[in-house]
């Protein structure tokens, strides 16, 4: 085999390899998008993040029930309730409301069943409305406290 | 004339040593590998802030609203992520009159970075990252295309010099070019930046004009005319480097006649040049039509800020502690030395580099916001460096032929770029204010380290 060719199939092998890595990375557990640095609450000491108009994160596949903490930290329209939509893997998992502002609320959140052959599930959350200042605050997320035994 | 100038001149070549004949051919590698540790080394800290950010959210912007929301218009990506608004740090608002959402900032930084977008929406998909425009792949994609896309530039850069200078010329230069000013930093900490595209393009510039003064092709034309639409496209302002095309080798006002008779007798070539660069630049125009309802138009008017020509602030721009341009990066200073001293190939092409360095020295030091905002060291002339570079290469040069002051000039090379890395990774290290540094605080922070 001449030179080039070995460089070819060097480059495929390590493309394959890559790839392969690549399809479920160990890390992914630790991507967060769209979430601003860890913060803490003034009054409570709650540690919290707040979320742009949309967010993701990672849970390992084991988890069956998560609890997300989240608080509205300021009214929706008209003084109404925030909403927040839950996604799993691009799948609708529930809608939850946030009415007080400095309210926690807790939700359990069964995860799906169905199997995976990766990880992490990806948890995607949109909110239904933002806060448009220097940047755009969407609701505070605490830490999440997940369920692996149901 | 021009195969003449074309021909390097051997003897420069003899006597290299090997240590230097490596170093020049493998100096690009090198900055490379030093990049990207330097890069993992910034974004894997745990108090690293996103690779896009501040301007660079502005640049990079399209490249998601394009790929994975198409939509030009912007609407869709403020939508998804911020419920119809955009963050106030970006300044993207609705243009008045039309309500359309209008960038401050032009297309041509995310037309380069788009290839690198593709490649990481396509690992987003394969990893099941969150397909939003800024999780992991996208923003170190983006990131990375700012330090492709410099160490491309100084590939071609290396090129040109190796043609009309010595390998340890070369290499010098280089070397100075890349860490005795600002750069490497907007390289590797702000890529995301358009000063490494516009360095990367005006090298191109400079090359393909060079080439095709001396030996036309057509590719050179078609190339040429691409060329310079990115480099209208990723910053208007860079538009006067154009001049270079039209005025390379002319060395006196009575050359100009002959200019013309040269370029009329090259109008196919210019004609071809001028098509593919009016196609290419033509998105931009139907987006400032659509967006503004003017094909031409200056987008940071509604911020309130514009040009004011007869009070341009020269010795802020130059000198002063904030952001003189020779203050953090002296060793430019003998690149202007170098346009005194210049032989050759070099003072064949003095006036027409001195002319455009000149009027965008103007134009940057008239910018009513001449600090450019938050930087290190004057943001605003690297997108120049590529035309520096060649008359930092006639002074070392010179010195070359000077040996009393061949030690002294080494000296002073090395301390100025020792200094200008130091610098670098004091405000890698946020010991330097972003902005407005005083001589008190520099003499106070001077080699300071947290």
């Amino acid at each position: 085999m001449t030179r080039t060719g070995l460089v070819a199939c060097a480059g495929c092998a390590l493309l394959v390899v890559g790839a392969a890595y690549l399809r479920d990375p160990p890390w992914a557990g630790q991507i967060t998008s769209g979430l601003r640095p860890w913060e803490k609450d003034r009054r409570l000491g709650t540690p919290f993040r707040w979320t742009a108009g949309r967010a993701s994160f990672f849970v390992p596949r084991e988890a069956r029930v998560m609890t997300l903490p989240m608080r509205a930290g300021f009214p929706g329209p008209n003084g109404g309730p925030v909403t927040v939509s839950v996604s799993v893997d691009d799948r609708w998992l529930a809608d939850i409301e946030l009415g007080q502002p400095e309210e926690w609320v807790r939700t359990p959140l069964p995860l799906p069943g169905h199997a995976t052959s990766r990880r992490f599930r990806r948890v995607d959350l949109h909110v239904s409305r933002t806060y448009v200042g220097v940047f755009i605050l969407g609701v505070q997320t605490g830490e999440i406290e997940l369920d692996r035994t149901r | 004339m021009h195969k003449k100038m074309r021909s390097p001149p051997r003897r420069l070549h003899a006597n290299v040593t090997p240590v230097i004949k490596w170093g020049a051919r493998h100096l690009v590698a090198i900055v490379g590998v030093c990049g990207f540790a330097g890069y993992l080394w910034l974004f894997t800290r745990s108090s690293a802030d996103e690779p896009i950010r501040s301007d660079g959210y502005n640049y990079y912007l399209y490249a998601p609203s394009w790929l994975i929301y198409h939509d030009p218009t912007l609407e869709a990506l403020a939508k998804d992520w911020y419920d119809g608004a955009y963050p106030g740090f970006s300044g993207i608002l609705r243009w008045p009159g039309t309500n359309r959402w209008s960038n401050r900032h032009p297309i041509g930084v995310a037309v380069l970075m788009f290839p690198f977008v593709i490649v990481a929406d396509l690992l987003t998909r394969w990893s099941n990252l969150p397909r939003d425009g800024f999780s992991f792949y996208y923003q170190h994609a983006a990131a990375l295309a700012g330090l492709a896309y410099f160490l491309a530039g100084l590939a071609v850069l290396r090129r040109t010099l190796s043609r009309y200078f010595s390998p340890a010329v070369t290499l010098w230069t280089l070397v100075a070019i890349t860490w005795g000013t600002n750069l490497f930093h907007y390289a590797v900490y702000d890529g995301t930046f358009s000063h490494a595209f516009s360095f990367a393009l005006i090298c191109a510039l400079v090359e393909l004009t060079d080439l095709w003064w001396a030996q036309p092709r057509r590719w050179h034309a078609v190339t040429l005319g691409f060329v310079a639409a990115l480099i209208v496209l990723t910053r208007h302002t860079n538009g006067l480097f154009l001049l270079l095309v039209p005025l390379w080798h002319v060395t006196a006002w009575r050359q100009l006649g002959g200019r013309i008779n040269e370029l009329w007798k090259r109008r196919g070539a210019v004609l071809a040049m001028a098509a593919v660069a009016a196609a290419a630049a033509a998105p931009q125009l139907v987006l400032y039509k659509a967006t503004t309802d003017r094909w031409l138009v200056n987008t940071y008017a509604p911020h309130g800020l514009g040009f004011t020509f007869l009070t341009p602030h020269l010795f802020g721009a130059f000198f002063s502690t904030q952001r003189g341009l020779f203050f953090w990066s002296p060793v430019l200073l003998f690149a202007v030395a170098g346009m005194f001293v210049a032989r050759g190939w070099a003072r064949q092409v003095l006036a027409p580099s001195a002319v455009v360095l000149a009027l965008n020295a103007w134009l940057v030091a008239s910018w009513m916001e001449w600090q450019y905002g938050a930087s290190y060291g004057h943001r605003a002339f690297i997108d120049s460096l590529g035309v520096l570079a060649v008359f930092l290469a006639a002074f070392f040069a010179w010195t070359s032929e000077h040996p009393r002051l061949l030690p002294w000039v080494a000296g002073a090379t090395t301390i100025a770029t020792a200094l200008s890395v130091v610098q670098m990774i004091q405000y890698w290290l946020r010991v330097w204010p972003v902005r407005d540094i005083t001589w008190a605080q520099y003499r106070s922070l001077f080699l300071t380290f947290p």
